[in-house]
């Protein structure tokens, strides 16, 4: 039967840019399966003036001297600004897997047989678990998330994750 | 020797790419590559099926990653998961130290692109302080890597790097996401394996690109051979000059446009070699495009490492077409100091 392990929701800000957020919970007994879901808001910058003022810093620090200019004037082609946020999974023995990907709604399952793309498959030791969400980047003056974790679910349903693969880098 | 056409830099859905490691393969395949090397952001969940998909397609499938850090994204080949969720900016050489031990190389990927909020962690900002731990730096990176500003000044990085004494390897990497030919061509890295089979042995991919035994290139395949006190050299290698100080060593170079399988059907013309080398630019050999070989003498007399670029037209636009990595020579003996009299 499906059980909810952890129901946990944050507040980020730009300072909170470049940090890990590291969730412990206790898996007592092994399940069938543990279902993730993910997701944060808002996903873009949508303040055209703040991000013009983001980007040409951003070109000021890493363009080269000569380009710089030129980056400036073009600036509105690194539209929109975009918040990013990972999640890694560590079971008691060691990782298990991230999914590095930017889509602001996710959810992964991991099996014995079988794991959303990012993860591996196999046993599920009970234990401590340990999921991670990085934080690459919070560019909105607020970002908001939360996340869920579920153990027994009986649902394969992996082509969701896949399904929502709409960014790219 | 041979040199076998190689991607190193790719991802697939278990990051963000956008086609399987199998649809990947099969458009390796197409495109002449022989291997690529899986290195999906922060995980090598992928590697699960590599066996089967290479023994299917053909294409070698070598494990790696890409590091996609909060304070550079960098590449590691030949290992497996490592660790690098504990690493702040002046950490890098433990994080360096934890892919050797599992057998592995690592290498910057695109050092010189936008960092944040552009492109998060994508501009390298990790302190080196010994850069001897750096085993390759991604110098061309992209489609049409050459022409890429981004991609000078992780030129110049290297070049300074190599005059410096450091022997790190150069690469090419695609990033590749998706199989849509965006964005002209590709460039290849060029490994040089004793046997095609070898391809398919991390460790004699890793040996090999570890050594500097690779030439990069959007087409033309390039071989380059030095001789000197009867030995022969091959890229990577260090020319032994104790014995022949102030000599000439031979250069052979071999060319082979017709063959090119980067190129995506552009019709590439190479113009001229140019031997470029610690002490600047020595020579350039004009080609013609019925030529497939020429020899050339170089002075050794303070010579520390010397590359060959070619370059040409690619639809009728001048540009480097190849980079080899150095043949290097070796410090010519200090001689003893006179003994002072008492």
């Amino acid at each position: 039967m499906k059980k909810q392990l952890l129901a946990v929701e944050g507040t980020l800000t730009p300072l909170s840019s470049k940090s890990h957020i590291t969730y412990s919970c206790l898996v007592d007994e092994d399940p069938a399966s543990l279902d993730m879901e993910f997701r944060y808001t808002p996903k873009v910058m949508e303040d055209p003036e703040a991000s013009r003022l983001l980007i040409w810093e951003a070109i000021e620090k890493y363009e080269a001297a000569e380009l710089v200019e030129l980056r400036k004037a073009e600036w509105e082609r690194y539209m929109p600004l975009q918040n990013l946020l990972t999640l890694s999974v560590d079971d008691p023995h060691g990782f298990r897997g991230s999914a590095h990907r930017h889509p602001s709604e996710q959810r992964h399952m991991l099996c014995e047989q079988e794991a959303s793309p990012g993860f591996l498959a196999g046993p599920l030791p009970s234990g401590i678990w340990k999921i991670t969400i990085s934080v690459h980047c919070v560019v909105t003056p607020e970002c908001t998330y939360q996340l869920i974790v579920h153990k027994g679910g009986q649902s394969r349903d992996l082509g969701s994750v896949r399904a929502a693969h709409a960014y790219t880098t | 020797m041979i040199w076998v056409p190689f991607e190193l830099h790719t991802h697939t859905p278990h990051s963000d790419g956008r086609h399987s490691l199998a649809e990947m393969c099969r458009e390796a395949g197409r495109l002449g590559l022989q291997g690529i090397a899986l290195t999906d952001h922060n995980t090598a969940a992928g590697l699960a099926e590599a066996e089967h998909i290479q023994q299917t397609t053909g294409v070698a499938v070598i494990p790696g990653m890409e590091w996609t850090t909060f304070y550079g994204h960098m590449l590691t080949l030949g290992a497996p998961y490592t660790e690098w969720r504990d690493l702040g900016p002046r950490d890098i050489h433990k994080g360096i130290r934890r892919v050797h031990e599992a057998g592995g190389i690592v290498g910057i990927a695109h050092p010189y692109t936008m960092g944040s909020p552009i492109c998060t962690g994508c501009h390298w900002e990790y302190d080196i302080t010994d850069w001897s731990d750096l085993d390759y730096i991604e110098v061309w990176h992209g489609m049409m890597p050459a022409l890429r500003p981004y991609n000078w000044p992780a030129l110049q990085l290297w070049d300074q790097l190599l005059n410096e004494g450091h022997r790190i390897t150069a690469t090419a990497g695609r990033d590749w996401h998706h199989s849509d030919l965006l964005g002209g061509a590709p460039a290849f890295t060029y490994i040089g394996l004793e046997h095609e089979e070898d391809r398919f042995s991390r460790e004699k991919v890793v040996q090999a690109i570890s050594h500097g035994r690779c030439y990069l290139s959007v087409g033309p395949r390039l071989h380059v051979e030095a001789r000197l006190g009867g030995r022969a050299y091959f890229l990577g290698d260090c020319v032994d000059s104790s014995s022949n100080i102030g000599g000439e060593m031979s250069l052979r170079l071999q060319l082979d446009s017709s063959t090119a399988s980067g190129n995506l059907g552009e019709r590439v013309v190479v113009t001229k070699l140019i031997l470029e080398s610690n002490l600047g630019e020595i020579t350039e050999i004009p080609w013609r495009e019925d030529q497939s070989e020429a020899e050339h003498l170089v002075s050794i007399e303070g010579l520390r490492w010397l590359r060959v670029k070619a370059e040409g037209l690619m639809e009728s636009s001048p540009i480097p077409l190849a980079m080899t990595n150095p043949i290097y020579v070796s410090s010519p003996p200090v001689p003893e100091p006179e003994r002072a009299a008492v």
